[in-house]
């Protein structure tokens, strides 16, 4: 059965219950990914995955349930799911779905086709090969991986909402793995764009760079240092606190953001802003997980909290409306909050000019463990980092297995500079440009 | 679910191009979750999640398609797609399947689907008051429910065509203090291979007042200094520690490709010889165990490290070609929709024979984990980091004043090396592994150690 099959009796069902507000909201995929080790194609996989969820109101509640499985048996169970589920709920806030009728910024047609098998294939080939010429000490266990998905998202309500929305996300994951004879170290290169548009040069290039400025890195020694995160360590730091922007964290007391609106949280040269339309964001919809229109706000304007970030239940309990960031980790999560493309308004300084300003201290380029050393209540943050010393400006000796600690909440106020380089790495979702903080601690030897 | 006799078909389609194993993974799984928050029930979900996998080998090269629509024709369909897109050739296997029966060490008494939400949110609200009673300074309170009924079809080229039913039930407060210098967060999460009579063994109420304590000793505590210094772990969850350190690079699906700190060391002494190490995915009813892994080999004890010496990888069967190795029974998958690769189960370091009061008593200055949270480990060089919820200072031999913010940062084999005491009493914690197959529960395990030189971050 198809989803309009599903939707179909679906329809039916809820008529037969006399259930009068209720939302189908379906998402498939259909994908091809290709991975190449040492010289040849050694994985390939094709998939085609989707699902529908399904909510209603109950007794003023919202009841969920989903399902993969579309036949006219699971039509009928998923209702009865989610009508049981919403009978147990407590939860005094007022639940809504979205409104037909409103006005969507109009965005260019999708005309993008999935990549061909054979065109993937070779281009997977070929950036393999560019990883061995990019440098004589990468070895095997470097990897090329090409994706291609052609997604589509559908919701329809009783409320006069009916959208849909489709997109193809093509990219290239690029591993490379060297060695100097002593240790191994590596690094990934994600770059998602119409594979023909990728330059594979660049990108194996910058993986074999990376990775070989890791070999031979020595512990940082312990202490308090001017830190100057790059482009992709301060998005990692955005990202693994973007949390505390959303109005239900606020509103359930886990972000200290909570009354801050309108008052100055951060320096005054920090702008964050969310953008569902930044011109390189690889999927780009015109409506939110609930249906609600998008638009491109400040969230923080030089220091100020403009506003938090709303879903339609959140804007009722706060008397406002929504912002349009209402999302779903998935078909079928619960509608929660996050921004679209997040990201630090970068500055006007050269990256040589904001080590020139640190003048000694540390330079990091790699943070891991963000799901387990950050902590979005406190605001603490206490990471495994990699990257350079900095002496008289000037990069200097590579560092890694060290720990840079801090607060979230503090470091909005301390940074000295920001530079211009921002970038969007990984999966383009947030953004920075590098940063200078001042009095970061870091712990190594 | 799907019969033999059209497994048989699809399979036949699977190695029409010359394949020379094939596999079909199909499942039904019914996920559910009741989550509390701000003292209220905010939302249940469920969600079925149903489909296929074919799976095609030829030597070192495998193709996979998955599918959700597991009628005869799109089972035929996802099978012929796999084949395609192997290449061109002939079928070299003739299918003939049997029905094998591996047998399940996991007793369920109370199958989840079988007991009403009411129920649920009953043993949910106990735990969850117990945390947000237990004191003012308690500002929020979350709790989580969950209940995994996971359904699955596997048969290989091989003949196997079998079935597994894994039952897993878990529950999760966490608890947020702030005694007036900043939010501090307390958690506990025990989970069975179970039903809800999980519950008889585990008090909610215990769960609750263990994450409400947790979060005020926080909530009152210092920050970590930071520094190298010896550091003793305690048992449960602390078993992340061999898990990220060392367990990861054991998976085959590092090792067969040399992305291992630990590739080619079979038989040397890569570990201090306090430190015997093993996976077995066959204690009953635990987290991490199953009776067959997600390619159809029944599960074992592998021994991984003996006394130091490197025994054994966690092997699956794909990787498992590559190094000349046969399947351990570690091939898992978050779902169809994953490849599936080796993974850990319940991993633990095994008891040894120091007592715990003089692994305290042996440090001088360093730092007591009483409880540690998530980590994460790049395979290749093994640099590892990981969080630890609960923390003490431990000076001239005595526990101290709780600290908080601490984490561990090291390289795999520099730590094994580095644990040089090994207690008596072993206990296992619960996670979710994330890895390229998805996420997938697993046991970490250890009894209290200690680590004589690690890194502390701190501030």
């Amino acid at each position: 059965m198809d989803f309009q099959g599903f939707k179909k009796a679906v329809i039916a069902k809820c008529e037969a219950l006399g259930i009068a507000d209720y939302e189908l909201y379906y998402q498939s995929a259909e994908s091809t990914s290709v991975s190449a080790f040492q010289h040849s194609i050694h994985q390939f996989t094709s998939s085609i995955e989707g699902g529908v969820c399904f909510r209603c109101i109950w007794n003023g509640k919202m009841g969920y349930a989903s399902t993969e499985a579309l036949s006219e048996a699971e039509a009928s169970a998923v209702v009865e799911r989610a009508v049981d589920n919403a009978s147990v709920l407590e939860a005094e806030e007022q639940v809504f779905l979205g409104e037909g009728g409103k006005t969507y910024q109009a965005l260019p047609e999708e005309t993008r086709e999935m990549p061909a098998t054979d065109a993937l294939i070779a281009k997977v080939l070929e950036t393999q090969e560019q990883i061995y010429q990019a440098d004589a000490a990468v070895v095997d266990g470097s990897s090329t991986q090409g994706i291609a998905e052609r997604s589509e998202t559908a919701i329809f309500n009783s409320r006069g909402l009916d959208l849909y929305s489709q997109g193809v996300l093509t990219g290239l994951v690029v591993a490379a793995v060297v060695t100097d004879g002593k240790e191994k170290t590596n690094d990934y290169q994600i770059k998602l764009a119409p594979i023909e548009d990728i330059d594979t040069e660049e990108l194996t290039k910058k993986a074999a760079q990376t990775a070989l400025s890791k070999l031979g890195g020595e512990v940082a020694p312990t202490g308090q240092y001017p830190v100057v995160f790059d482009p992709e360590a301060m998005s990692d730091l955005l990202s693994a606190f973007s949390g505390i922007f959303s109005s239900e964290a606020a509103q359930k007391g886990l972000s200290k953001l909570a009354g801050q609106e309108g008052k100055v949280i951060a320096g005054e040269n920090i702008t964050l802003i969310d953008d569902p339309f930044w011109k390189d964001a690889p999927m780009k919809r015109n409506f939110d997980a609930e249906g609600s229109p998008v638009y491109t706000k400040k969230v923080v304007e030089n220091g100020k909290l403009n506003t938090l970030l709303y879903n339609l239940k959140t804007a009722a309990v706060a008397g406002k409306e929504t912002t349009g960031n209402a999302s779903k980790a998935g078909y079928a999560a619960s509608v929660g909050i996050s921004p679209f493309t997040f990201y630090l308004q970068p500055g006007d300084i050269t990256e040589e000019e904001l080590l020139q300003a640190a003048g000694n201290g540390v330079y990091i380029n790699s943070l891991s463990g963000l799901h387990a050393g950050a902590d979005a209540i406190s605001g603490d943050f206490s990471l495994q980092s990699a990257g350079f010393m900095i002496e008289n400006g000037e990069k200097t000796t590579a560092v890694k297995s060290f720990t840079v600690a801090g607060n979230f909440y503090e470091l909005l106020g301390s940074i000295r500079s920001i530079a211009s380089n921002l970038e969007m790495p990984g999966m383009g979702r947030f953004g920075a440009p590098s940063v200078l903080v001042d009095g970061l601690s870091v712990a190594g030897k | 679910m799907i019969s033999r006799e059209l497994c048989q078909r699809v399979l036949q389609k699977a190695v029409s191009t010359g394949a020379d194993y094939a596999e079909i993974f199909a499942e039904n799984t019914n996920n559910h979750n009741v989550f509390m928050i701000a003292g209220k029930v905010d939302s249940v979900k469920d969600t079925v999640v149903a489909g296929a996998a074919v799976r095609v080998y030829k030597g070192l090269r495998s193709v996979m398609a998955t599918t959700v629509d597991t009628s005869e024709s799109g089972l035929l369909r996802c099978a012929e797609k796999a084949a395609d897109a192997l290449g061109q050739g002939e079928a070299q296997i003739d299918i003939v399947l049997k029905e094998r029966l591996f047998g399940d060490i996991h007793p369920v008494r109370e199958v989840p689907s079988s007991v009403t939400n009411a129920r649920k949110v009953e043993i949910l609200k106990e735990g969850y008051f117990a945390a947000k009673e237990y004191d003012t300074a308690i500002q929020q309170v979350t709790g989580n429910l969950l209940d995994v009924d996971h359904n699955i079809l596997i048969a290989t080229s091989e003949g196997l065509y079998t079935q597994d039913r894994q039952i897993r039930t878990r529950i999760a407060v966490s608890a947020v203090a702030d005694k007036g210098d900043g939010a501090q967060t307390g958690s506990c999460n025990p989970g069975r291979r179970m039903g809800l009579e999980m519950f008889d063994f585990i008090q909610p109420k215990n769960v609750g007042i263990h994450a409400a304590k947790q979060a005020l000793t926080m909530a009152g505590a210092g920050y970590c200094p930071a520094g190298v210094m010896s550091v003793a772990i305690d048992n449960g969850f602390g078993g992340v520690i061999f898990h990220e350190a060392c367990g990861h690079s054991l998976e085959a699906s590092s090792v067969a490709y040399g992305r291992s700190q630990f590739a080619g060391k079979l038989g040397e002494k890569i570990a201090n010889e306090k430190v015997t190490a093993i996976d077995d995915g066959t204690i009953a009813n635990s987290w991490g165990s199953i009776n067959i892994d997600d390619e159809g080999t029944p599960s074992q004890r592998n021994v991984l490290i003996e006394k130091g010496v490197l025994k054994s990888y966690m092997v699956d069967k794909f990787n498992g070609r590559r190094m000349g190795m046969p399947s351990t029974g570690n091939a898992r998958r978050q779902s169809y929709a994953y490849t599936p690769t080796s993974r850990m189960t319940n991993t633990f370091i095994a008891p040894g024979e120091d007592k715990n009061e003089d692994i305290i008593a042996s440090i001088e200055y360093g730092l007591y984990a009483k409880e540690m949270g998530g980590g994460s480990v790049n395979p290749v060089t093994g640099e590892f980091n990981f969080s630890v919820n609960e923390g003490y200072m431990i000076r001239n031999g005595k526990i101290c004043e709780p600290v908080r913010g601490a984490s561990l940062v090291g390289k795999g084999s520099e730590v094994i090396r580095n644990i040089d005491m090994v207690g008596t009493d072993l206990d296992m914690g619960q996670g979710m592994c994330g890895s390229s197959s998805g996420s997938v529960p697993t046991n970490v395990g250890q009894p209290l150690i200690r680590v004589s030189t690690i890194t502390v971050g701190g501030r």
